[in-house]
């Protein structure tokens, strides 16, 4: 009975086709999309002034969390730096050659050139090989905890080394 | 290719499974399938969102796999028709990661309304940026080797 009720005041119900039958638990897709209900639930919560449960405060921190993190940041971060790098290109005057021998003029210093190198090449190296990762859950593969952690370890070993060699180069 | 019944998977599955020699003829099919994508589609009824989301997924992923082929393929061939595949390929994939970000943490119509149109005149400068420095100027793959040339 509570299952009738349940399956019928679900929203966007359709009984005339068969396999909408109502004894089919959740057999039959919602009527509203995950978006609908999304959008319902920050609605909802919102407006009322409720206060976020704590998460990311009280949750011991693992490494796949901080390298699912990362993999965030140093994709906003080389987006912004590609963003930044077409729009220098749009607005300043001169062109590349005479930024790079602006800088080289300035006589930086070896430690900070190879620092600012380091500071481009880490980014791009874990993003490449942590998206690779990404690419091997997709296809299904690697979801053990162990093979979690180990390709994890993997690509933050990878990361570096490609990081040194393309800094050192 | 005008493959409007052409399913995005049922082309992974044929890039697999084809030597694809030239990357002119796998950009040329990534831009088909990414046009398709974005502009054939249908929107209204549940049923349709979800497919389109499931493509979009798809989509991501196949660029994904194409901005990793390109690296190499810059390196051993760097020349105009990289540079511009790879502004792109790169202006593309940071758009719709931007785009992931946004849906996880912008809630709320009007707000995701105003993000999304920031986002989409970020990209569109952005890509304008670098086919201007492509076009203007020495190219991104001449301006990564620059880098090292010192």
């Amino acid at each position: 009975m509570a299952l009738l009720l349940r399956t019928l005041s679900r929203q966007g119900v359709c009984l005339s086709k068969p396999h909408y039958h109502v004894l089919y638990r959740q057999a039959a897709p919602m009527g509203t999309t995950a978006k609908e209900e999304m959008n319902k639930f920050w609605a909802k919560n919102s407006s009322l002034n409720r206060p976020m449960s704590p998460h990311i405060t009280i949750y011991k921190w693992s490494i796949p969390m901080m390298m699912s993190i990362t993999h965030r940041g140093t994709g906003i971060g080389l987006s912004g730096a590609i963003s930044a790098f077409a729009m220098a290109a749009l607005i300043l005057p001169g062109n590349y050659t005479h930024y790079l021998d602006l800088i080289h003029s300035l006589s930086v210093g070896p430690f900070l050139i190879g620092l600012a190198k380091f500071g481009i090449a880490f980014p791009v190296s874990y993003h490449t090989y942590n998206g690779i990762r990404h690419l091997y859950w997709d296809i299904g593969k690697g979801f053990k905890i162990p093979e979690v952690y180990r390709t994890g370890y993997t690509v933050i070993g990878l990361s570096v080394i490609t990081s040194i060699a393309l800094t050192l180069m | 290719m005008n493959g409007c019944d052409v399913e995005p998977t049922q082309l992974l599955i044929f890039y697999h499974h084809s030597s694809y020699c030239s990357a002119a003829a796998l950009q040329r099919d990534l831009a088909a399938v990414c046009g398709w994508i974005t502009h054939v589609l249908p929107c209204s009824a549940a049923g349709s969102d979800s497919k389109a989301a499931s493509l979009h997924w798809t989509a991501e992923r196949v660029l994904s796999i194409a901005l990793l082929a390109l690296g190499p393929v810059a390196y051993f061939s760097p020349g105009p028709f990289i540079d511009y595949s790879l502004a792109a390929a790169l202006t593309l994939h940071g758009h719709w990661g931007l785009g992931q970000v946004l849906t996880d943490y912008v809630h709320g119509d009007t707000k995701v309304k105003l993000a999304s149109a920031g986002l989409f005149v970020l990209s569109t400068v952005t890509f304008a940026g670098l086919c201007y420095f492509n076009y203007n100027d020495v190219g991104i793959c001449n301006a990564i080797a620059l880098l090292y040339s010192k």
